[in-house]
This record gives structure tokens, C-alpha cells and sequence, in this order.
């Protein structure tokens, strides 16, 4: 990372950049902080008008939190998440990767680009289209309401994205050292291995980041195909409505709990994001 | 019948009734002889052992019969699960309530799985239709039974077999008000057991309306004296229009005539449904949706788009956002005391008990909703004036189990839901707010309407000025003799989002009523035509029959 | 780029095809399969209960084409791709591009403004309902210490600027990511270069940053207009398609026909069409976007 631009800058550049930073910071925090303050309310405080700041407009209560915290349904469908999201994860990793290095490297009876603008069409389709398809193969399968039936249908929809971003990124990668390899002898697959895949972890970071969140937020086809065992907890807050309509304090908890670990994941696989990418910019 | 036959049949007659023959025997020996069996069953039930008030093995069950307590002893249910599947939250929540205490008794174990509403329609006829038959038992919506018996061979099943039996809670379907009854019915069998029972009421804040200032302000404004009830849809609205904008509940906040909630598919569509009964329905015409010989729609006749245009004016004497807010938002602002009047579900008074959720306990006044002087006959096209034409209403969902076709353990879940519907359980129910049950049955209403008792309803919170209004006036609105449809054709849950969409525009004021009328009417037409015009119009005109 | 590209030999021969067929495959029966169920759906009558009625040839697909409340969720589609993803993509360029400058308390900036990607889509939905209503929701307090008042919640406009800026609020956070891990691959050496030349930030910036770092902003940007078609839970969870059918979103008349009224046929028949509506511009759009790269 350059400290370049920052050191060179003048202290009215420097201002300007911290008041717009702090901006962005305060509009991204600001809806964070009203969930904060819903899941501390009852449900009748969420309907008072100016219930803004606790402590002063109305009294603050955990019994959101407890009611939520306290339900297996809760803990059970949080699970079900962290394990459809990770295995999807890997799942896409694993057909993806390789899939993505053979397109950036090989040529094919058909122009590489065409494949990657197929595989980019199927994500194309709103999921409202394919979902009875979906529902009625897992039907068959008797996949429903299982955690591998998930996985399978999220696989299906994040492998294209997979592959375009993955695809790019080889391309990006140098070849100079592939190339030496080739001449000490070594197999295809051995190049893949030993050099392709250390050398483009960043890009391998980036997609199973985007992919597990991917997975984690959608709610459409959890609550479709799953209701009891596998639910996920995403399908739980699409559930946090009752007959009189939305139960905002609950939402609000749900809310909070569900952003925990894809945040984690992110602070952890931060620095990785930051090496930087170039997607084919930087050429040699 | 030859002379013989009448003979011996007299004798086996009076060995019957003289206990020397069993009551089986007697109908097969008769039957055998040319009696119909089915009419001499009818005739000669069969001895059922006195009800007890209750037993000391079942502390849930009251009254209870001599033979649920002997079988409960076996622990008849052991080993056995049932799947649920329940509306999240109120009527969910209720059902959650008896699951331990059924399963204490009988061993059973119950599944339960909680749907949000807008997606209960799917989840339930997508278990049906993939023949996976996951679930027992499916708490559904009223309209949505014209969807089960579609099949050939319905998806729910009825309940007469296990009506008969005394081994199961006992529960008393004859004490329900006709029309709710209606609800649970199709072509006269019955296929639900009784939870919840919906209808639509006028809830208003008595002590505004009686405060004499208020009363004087109201005359010098409009000429006559503060109507508390009001009685017809004219005087609501000139009620509405004088509470709009001033604070009247001195709280320093202007406050407003009416709330509604008109959020799309969250039910807000009822507040129409209901307002405008009163403009089509009346004792000469009880169709509102369809024209049951041609099954044309008709619901941009005159009358409708009157009610409409009448429908429109109430936005204005609450706030705009209304439009968008959700039942419970809807709630809030007459919980709070912003707003003087509501027509919504009895769980308005209900939530008002509750000091947490609502500063008007105490102050509740209820009504029918108001009626008309004049309503239009969309069959023979014209208008006929009445002194006062009100129309009694089973709108909402009346949310209750029925048991799936494709159920292993029918017995068991029947039990479980009987075990809801004993009296003991389902006086519980209407009078808790949080279960989002209301009474529909006799013994739950005060005399002399019904059997039971303000000290029964104290005991379970309710303010008494509260209790004795609140069941007056839904009793009166569910035992109307004039009542509202209920649509109960396959494809309801589209006609009345086709409805709903095309009233939260004009709402919105994107749309002229007549204009969405007559949109919803072209829609409408294009769902019964997928659905095959011939067999909606044969379930229509069978909807009707009780 | 040719040195790069392996020329047909032994050499990976077949190793290249399989790496790339598992994928293919799956992608093949898990998507083909169901679009070949959707487009026999989209000509057949569907009935809850009774399931196929029969096959009605193109009748779905005129239905379709001449229903008045699908042309108007492709509009009100078609507004929220145009307004959200370029407002998206300039403020996730400039956020990406501040933070990349490396003031102190960078790795903070950065935690905090990508969060909002790991949101639930449909909770920010509910959020919304809560924060944007006129009784007393959060923006609408602030806004009224400015003396603003906006009809969010309460006219047909309203409800889809909400729903735009609650979009715009989650999704930049994804343009902000991927963009900043591009800029990173901008070598010190260039920065020093155009140091000297520009007079201020802003123009390196310009001159600089936003050429180098297109080829990872345009896949982006592709990916998320692709996405944003697709919109589907912000404005049903705040709105649901309401008031009337102003902030309908085509997703959300799909779902509506297809799950909530077990109509399937016309349901995929919208599908298949919105599909080669939007095929045809994403085929162009990515066209255009090679060519550009070379």
C-alpha cells in the first residue's frame, strides 16, 4: 500500500478527505445504530413517534435480545447458515477454481469469452423464475429441507460469478514463472497446483468472501426450501413478521446477530483485500 | 314392508329399549328386515355417559367426558409425533400455549412450525401438491378452503368420524354462531376444529364521545347530537372529519378521526371489504363479489365504486402515511390514543387490556360497523333506500387447523386440536389478547346472548366496561341477519390482491375508483377464466350452502 | 497477452478440459434442466390443485406481452438499475479511492464502510419501515432539523426513493471493495510519475486511478447491474410492490404470480422474456467492455 498520495498532500487536501471519509463513515454506521436502538425497545416503543434515543424518549430493554437469544429455533438456524454458507463456499471453490484457470489459460473450440458470457447469463434470471423448477427437482431428489439441498442450489447460482471473477484474475497473474516451471518439466498439473493457486490467493480470498455472503443473505429460497431442520437464518428474519405485520424490534435483533460472522470472516481476510487485484490491468 | 317385518321389528325394538340388545345389533338385525340403517342411526343415538366437569387426570379439560378419561389413562398417544404448521406469531403462539399440556396427557409429542402469513398460502399447498405430506395438520385462512377442494380428492378431511367418538375432547361445534360456523363448513361437512373467529367491528374511544364538551362542539358543528354508536356510514364520516386535526385528547399533538392500514398484502384490503358491505349487501342481495349465474365479477358496480369514492374520503382524517403501514402500525395509533375510532379485529380491545401496549384501557366503545341508508343491487342494477341497512361481517381469518389428507396420524391430531377447542381451552383463547383468537362460540359471550360471565372474563384481565362492550358488539356483528360474504373459491388469495393493489393506488391517489374498479374487474375475469369458468361458478353457488 | 495463452499441444491437452468440465456439467443440469422446466411451463395452463391444465401454445407469452402491470415493473425496474447503480459506482469510486490514500485509521474506514455488504437484504427492508416513517422514524428527525419533509412511506415516488437509497446504502459497499482492491495493485512508481505531472489529487486521481483501475471497476460494474435487475427483497420488504404498484419491481411481480398464486405459466413466461431482454443487454454491455480492454 502507498502512503505516497498522503504524505504528499496538503493539510486543506487532508481535511477534505477526512470530513468526506467521516461522512461516508456515519452514513454507513447510521442505520447500524437505529437497529441498535429498535432491538432494545418493545415491540408497542417501536410504534411511538420520536422513540429515538435511549434512555430519554423511552426505556431500554434487553427483552428483545432474550426472546430472540433464547429460542433453539434461533441458535439452530444460525448453524444451519454458517454451514450452507461455508459449504457452498467450498463447493464453489472447488469446481470454480479450476474451471476458471483452464478458460484463462487454454484455448477451446469455442472463444473462451462466449463461456464466460454464458456462465455470466445464468445468473441472470431472477430467482422468482427458477425457484418452482428448483423446488420440484429438490422434490425429487428429497433434498428439501436439508442442508445439501441448499448448498447445491446456492452452489448453482454463485458458480458463474466464481468463474468470471476467478478467470480474470489468473489472467492477471504472471506467467513468467509458469512459463519456467514448464520448462523444468513440470505437468499442467503441477503448474496449477504449486504456482497458479498460491500465487492468486488474494483473488481466491475475495471470491469465498463474496460468495459466503452471498449465500448468508439470501432468504428467497431458504424460506422456500426449507422450514424446520435446515431453515437458515435468513429465512428466520423473513420470518420475523407476524399477523400484525412486521415485529420490528425482533428484526431488529435478527438483524444485528446476522451480520456477526461475515463480519468476522471479513476482519480476518482484510489484509488480503488489500494486496490488491488487478483483474488484467497490470500486464507483466 | 310386509306385516311379519313390522312385527319383529317392534320386538327388536323393545328389546332395545330394554337394554337386551346392544344398539349395533339392533341396527343390523333391523337393516336386515329393509330399515334403513342410516336413517335408524340418526334416529337412536347412541348413550353417551354424562359429562364430567372435570377430572383430576386431565386438569386442561373442562368438561371432559368418562371415556376421554379412562383413555387417557393408556397414554394413548406415546411414541407418536404430529407436524404443525402455524401462522408465526398471535394464533401461532396461542396453539404453542397447549402444546405441552396436551403432550402431557396423552404422550404425544407436537411438531410445530411457524410461517409468516404471506407465505403460509404457499407453504401449505406447495406441502400438498408435492404429495410430501409433511405436516398433519395446517392452520389455514377461511378463504383458502376453495383451494383445498379443488382436487378430486380434497386435501383436508372432514370431521364426522371423529366427531362421534367420546374418547376425544369434547367440544361443542352447535354452539357456534351460524355464520362463524359458515366458515369451518364446506357443502355442510364441517373440516375445521373451532380457534380463531374473525369479524370486523367499530371500536371507538367512548370517553371522548360521551365527554359533554366535546358532545356541544360537535351539534354547534354539525347540526345534531354526537351519535355514540354511530349508526350509519354517513355519521362516521362526519365523526371522522370532526376529530381529524385538533387535540382532543390533550396530549399537546393534534390528533385524528380514524385509523387504517393499507399497506399492500398485509390484509388492509379487510378495511375495504368491511366499509363498503353495507353499500352492496343488503337483505334483497347477498352476492358482492360474483354474479353467481354468470360469475362476472361485480365488483365495479355502482355501489362498489361508491363505497370506494366514501372509502377514499377516510384517508384524509388519519395520516397519509397510513397507507403504507402495517396492521400493527394501524393498531398503535388508537393503542396510543391518536386516533377516535378503528374498524378492525377484536384483537384492538383485546391488546388495549394490556397497560404495556396501550394508554385507553377502560375507555373502549364498541359497534357494529355503521350501515347504510341506501344500497345498491349490482344483480338487478339498482339502488333501494332502507332506514338503516347494516350488514354483519366474518371477515379476516379466522385462522384454524384442518387435518391434511395425506396425515398418518389423523386421530392424534384431531385429538390435539379437540384438546384447543374444549371449552376450558377455547374460553382461554378469546380471552387472552396475545393468542389473536376471538369468541365464537355461545358460552363464550355474556348473557343473554350467551352463557358466561363478566367475573370469567376479569379473571382473565379485562376491564369490565371494556368486556361488556366489546362482546355486545361482536356478537351483534356475527349474528346479523344480513351477513357479508366470505370468498371461498380457489384463486381468493389473487382475486383479493388483484383488489388490494388496485385500492392502495387509488388510495395513493394514482388512480379514480371507478377506473380501479374496473381494472380489478378485467383481472378478476382473467383468473376465473384460468381457473375454468364453469367449476368456479359450481364452487361458487356451493359456497353458499350451508 | 499471448505469451500467456498456452498453445494447443500436449500440454494440458487434457487437463484443460478437466478442470473446466465439472463445472460445465453442473452448471448444464442445474440450470438447464430448470430452464427447460420453465419454458415448458411458460406454455402450458397451470392450476393450483390440478396441476397442468394443458398446453396453451404462445397464449401466456401474449398475456404477458400485453399486461399493462408488467411493462410497469420493468419501468420501475429499469429506474432503480438506472438511478442506484451509477450513483453506487461514483460514491464506491470515491470512498475506495479516499481510503485507498492511506489516512490513519485507514483499516477502520475500511471495516466500516464495507460492512453493509454482509447485511440481510430483506432486515434492511424492515429497518426501513421503522426508519423512514414520518411518525417519528430516524430520517424523518433529522431531516426535520433541516426542515425537510419527504412523504417516504406515503406516496408513490416516496416509497421508491427509499427503497433506492437503502440499496444504494448496501450495494456501494460491494462497488467500494472490489475497486479498492484493484487500486491496490497500482505500483508506487506510477503514483510518483503522475505526482509530478498533475497539480492536485483530484486529477491524479482522474488521470490516473480511474483508467488503471477500469478493467476491475467494469466488471463490477457488469456484475452488479446484472444483480440489480434482479432487485427483489429491499422494496418488498419495505413496501411490498405498494403503495399500489409504484415500487413493484419485476422480480416481485414474478414472485407474486409464480409462488403467491401457483400461476406458473404466466410466471415463467415473464421469466423467459425478461431473460432475453436483459440477455440481448448484457450481451452488448460485455461486448462493448472486451473491445475497450483489447
Amino acid at each position: 500500500m502507498t502512503n505516497v498520495l498522503w504524505v504528499r498532500a496538503s493539510m486543506w487536501s487532508r481535511l477534505i478527505v477526512y470530513v468526506l471519509l467521516i461522512g461516508a463513515a456515519a452514513w454507513t454506521l447510521m442505520p447500524f445504530a437505529w437497529a441498535i436502538v429498535n432491538s432494545v425497545k418493545t415491540l408497542a416503543d417501536t410504534f411511538q413517534a420520536g422513540a429515538i434515543i435511549p434512555f430519554v424518549d423511552f426505556t431500554p430493554t434487553l427483552k428483545s435480545w432474550d426472546e430472540v437469544l433464547s429460542d433453539p429455533q434461533v441458535v439452530r438456524a444460525f448453524v444451519s447458515s454458517i454451514v450452507v454458507s461455508a459449504g457452498t463456499t467450498v463447493f464453489v471453490l472447488l469446481l470454480g477454481v479450476p474451471a476458471a484457470y483452464s478458460l484463462a489459460r487454454f484455448e477451446f473450440p469455442i472463444d473462451s469469452n462466449d463461456i464466460t458470457l454464458w456462465f455470466l447469463s445464468q445468473r441472470v434470471l431472477p430467482p422468482a423464475v427458477v425457484l418452482v423448477p428448483f423446488y420440484l427437482l429438490m422434490v425429487q431428489f428429497r433434498l428439501i429441507d436439508t442442508w445439501t439441498g441448499l448448498i447445491f442450489c446456492y452452489s448453482t447460482f454463485n458458480l458463474a460469478f466464481a468463474v468470471v471473477i476467478m478467470r480474470d484474475i489468473f489472467r492477471d497473474v504472471s506467467t513468467e514463472i509458469e512459463d519456467a516451471a514448464k520448462v523444468e518439466g513440470a505437468s499442467a498439473w503441477q503448474v496449477f497446483w504449486m504456482i497458479a493457486l498460491p500465487l492468486s490467493l488474494d483473488g481466491l480470498v475475495v471470491t469465498s468472501v463474496l460468495v459466503f455472503a452471498f449465500s448468508w443473505n439470501e432468504a428467497l429460497f431458504a424460506s422456500a426450501l426449507t422450514s424446520q431442520d435446515a431453515m437458515t437464518f435468513s429465512a428466520l428474519v423473513l420470518a420475523s413478521r407476524s399477523t400484525r405485520g412486521v415485529d420490528f424490534n425482533i428484526a431488529s435483533v435478527n438483524t444485528l446477530i446476522g451480520i456477526i460472522p461475515p463480519v468476522i470472516l471479513y476482519f480476518f481476510v482484510q489484509r488480503y483485500l488489500a494486496r490488491g487485484l488487478s483483474f488484467g490491468a497490470v500486464k507483466g | 314392508m310386509n306385516h311379519d317385518a313390522t312385527d319383529r321389528f317392534k320386538e327388536l325394538a323393545c328389546d332395545y329399549l330394554r337394554r337386551r340388545m346392544g344398539r349395533r345389533q339392533f341396527l343390523a338385525m333391523a337393516a336386515e328386515l329393509g330399515f334403513s340403517a342410516a336413517v335408524l342411526s340418526r334416529l337412536i343415538r347412541p348413550a353417551r355417559a354424562a359429562l364430567l366437569d372435570s377430572s383430576p387426570d386431565a386438569p386442561y379439560e373442562s368438561p371432559i367426558s368418562p371415556e376421554r378419561v379412562a383413555f387417557l389413562k393408556t397414554k394413548p398417544y406415546r411414541g407418536t409425533t404430529i407436524n404443525v404448521m402455524v401462522l408465526k406469531a398471535t394464533v401461532g403462539d396461542g396453539l404453542k400455549y397447549h402444546v405441552p399440556h396436551w403432550e402431557a396427557e396423552t404422550g404425544g409429542k407436537v411438531n410445530v412450525a411457524e410461517v409468516p402469513i404471506e407465505t403460509l398460502h404457499t407453504q401449505i399447498f406447495s406441502d400438498l401438491t408435492s404429495g410430501l405430506g409433511r405436516y398433519d395438520a395446517y392452520m389455514t385462512g377461511a378463504w383458502f378452503y376453495g383451494d383445498f377442494f379443488q382436487p378430486q380428492d380434497p386435501y383436508i378431511v372432514a370431521l364426522d368420524r371423529f366427531l362421534s367418538d367420546p374418547r376425544h375432547p369434547y367440544w361443542e361445534p352447535d354452539q357456534w354462531l351460524p355464520a362463524m360456523k359458515t366458515l369451518y363448513t364446506w357443502q355442510g361437512k364441517l373440516y375445521g376444529v373451532l380457534f380463531d373467529g374473525d369479524a370486523q367491528a367499530l371500536y371507538y374511544r367512548k370517553d371522548v364521545f360521551t365527554n359533554p364538551d366535546v358532545q356541544a362542539k360537535f351539534k354547534a358543528k354539525t347540526g345534531y347530537d354526537l351519535p355514540a354508536p354511530p349508526k350509519t356510514m354517513k355519521q362516521m364520516h362526519d365523526l371522522a372529519d370532526f376529530f381529524t386535526g385538533w387535540d382532543w385528547n390533550q396530549d399537546g399533538s393534534k390528533d385524528w378521526g380514524i385509523s387504517l392500514h393499507a399497506k399492500v398484502n398485509e390484509q388492509g384490503f379487510f378495511h375495504f371489504l368491511t366499509l363498503a358491505g353495507p353499500y352492496v349487501i343488503s337483505p334483497e342481495n347477498k352476492y358482492f363479489f360474483f354474479n353467481p349465474d354468470t360469475m362476472k365479477p361485480l365488483i365495479n358496480s355502482e355501489g362498489h365504486v361508491r363505497a370506494l369514492e366514501d372509502y377514499v374520503k377516510f384517508v384524509s382524517n388519519g395520516p397519509q402515511e397510513q397507507i403504507s403501514w402495517t396492521l400493527g402500525q394501524g393498531w398503535n395509533l388508537f393503542l396510543a390514543g391518536h386516533a377516535v375510532m378503528e374498524p378492525t379485529w377484536g384483537d384492538l380491545p383485546t391488546l388495549a387490556q394490556d397497560p404495556k401496549e396501550s394508554k385507553v384501557a377502560g375507555k373502549i366503545g364498541a359497534c357494529p360497523i355503521p350501515g347504510t341508508t341506501e344500497a345498491f343491487n349490482p344483480i338487478l342494477g339498482q339502488w333501494k333506500t332502507y332506514d338503516l341497512n347494516q350488514v354483519g361481517n366474518t371477515n379476516g381469518g379466522s385462522w384454524h387447523c384442518v387435518i391434511s389428507r395425506f396425515s398418518k396420524k389423523q386421530d392424534a391430531t384431531y385429538d390435539f386440536l379437540a384438546f384447543m377447542a374444549n371449552r376450558k381451552n377455547a374460553f382461554f383463547n378469546c380471552s387472552n389478547g396475545w393468542t389473536g383468537v376471538q369468541p365464537g362460540m355461545r358460552y363464550e359471550y355474556l348473557p343473554p346472548a350467551g352463557t358466561s360471565s363478566i367475573a370469567e372474563w376479569q379473571a382473565q384481565g379485562w376491564n369490565t366496561a371494556d368486556t361488556a362492550e366489546y362482546l355486545h358488539a361482536y356478537y351483534q356483528e356475527l349474528s346479523m341477519p344480513v351477513q357479508e360474504e366470505h370468498l371461498r373459491i380457489p384463486g381468493t388469495a389473487e382475486y383479493w390482491h388483484e383488489l388490494d393493489v388496485n385500492v392502495s393506488s387509488v388510495l395513493a391517489g394514482q388512480t379514480k375508483p371507478k377506473a380501479a374498479l374496473d381494472a380489478t374487474a378485467a383481472a378478476w375475469e382473467t383468473i376465473t377464466e384460468r381457473y375454468g369458468r364453469s367449476a368456479q361458478k359450481a364452487l361458487y353457488q356451493a359456497s353458499f350452502k350451508t | 497477452m499471448a505469451a500467456a495463452r498456452i498453445s494447443r499441444g500436449q500440454y494440458g491437452a487434457r487437463l484443460k478440459y478437466v478442470l473446466l468440465l465439472p463445472a460445465v456439467v453442473w452448471v448444464v443440469a442445474f440450470t438447464f434442466l430448470p430452464l427447460v422446466s420453465v419454458i415448458r411451463y411458460s406454455f402450458a395452463a397451470y392450476v393450483l390443485g390440478r396441476g397442468i391444465t394443458g398446453y396453451v401454445g404462445l397464449a401466456n407469452y401474449i398475456e404477458v406481452v400485453n399486461s399493462a402491470r408488467f411493462w410497469h415493473s420493468i419501468m420501475v425496474t429499469a429506474i432503480y438499475v438506472a438511478v442506484s447503480v451509477p450513483v453506487e459506482v461514483a460514491l464506491g469510486f470515491l470512498m475506495a479511492w479516499l481510503v485507498h490514500l492511506g489516512p490513519p485509521g485507514t483499516r477502520t474506514f475500511r471495516t466500516i464502510i464495507g460492512a453493509p455488504l454482509f447485511t440481510m437484504e430483506v432486515a434492511i427492508g424492515y429497518l426501513g419501515v421503522t426508519m423512514f416513517s414520518s411518525q417519528g422514524g430516524l430520517i424523518a428527525v433529522l431531516l426535520a432539523k433541516i426542515g425537510i419533509d419527504i412523504p417516504w412511506l406515503s406516496s408513490a415516488w416516496g416509497g421508491l426513493a427509499a427503497a433506492i437509497v437503502l440499496d444504494i446504502w448496501r450495494w456501494t459497499s460491494f462497488m467500494f471493495l472490489i475497486v479498492l482492491a484493484g487500486l491496490g495493485s497500482i505500483t508506487t512508481e506510477l503514483y510518483d510519475a503522475a505526482i509530478l505531472d498533475a497539480k492536485n489529487h483530484w486529477q491524479v486521481m482522474w488521470r490516473l486511478a480511474v483508467p488503471l483501475a477500469w478493467p476491475v471497476t467494469s466488471i463490477a460494474i457488469l456484475l452488479r447491474t446484472i444483480e440489480s435487475l434482479k432487485v427483489f427483497a429491499i422494496p418488498f420488504a419495505l413496501t411490498t410492490g405498494g403503495p399500489g404498484t409504484s415500487t413493484e419491481v419485476f422480480s416481485a411481480t414474478d414472485y407474486l404470480t409464480t409462488i403467491q398464486f401457483f400461476d406458473f405459466g404466466k410466471g415463467s413466461a415473464m421469466g423467459i422474456v425478461f431473460l432475453i431482454m436483459v440477455s440481448a443487454v448484457i450481451t452488448v454491455f460485455f461486448r462493448q467492455m472486451r473491445r475497450r480492454l483489447g
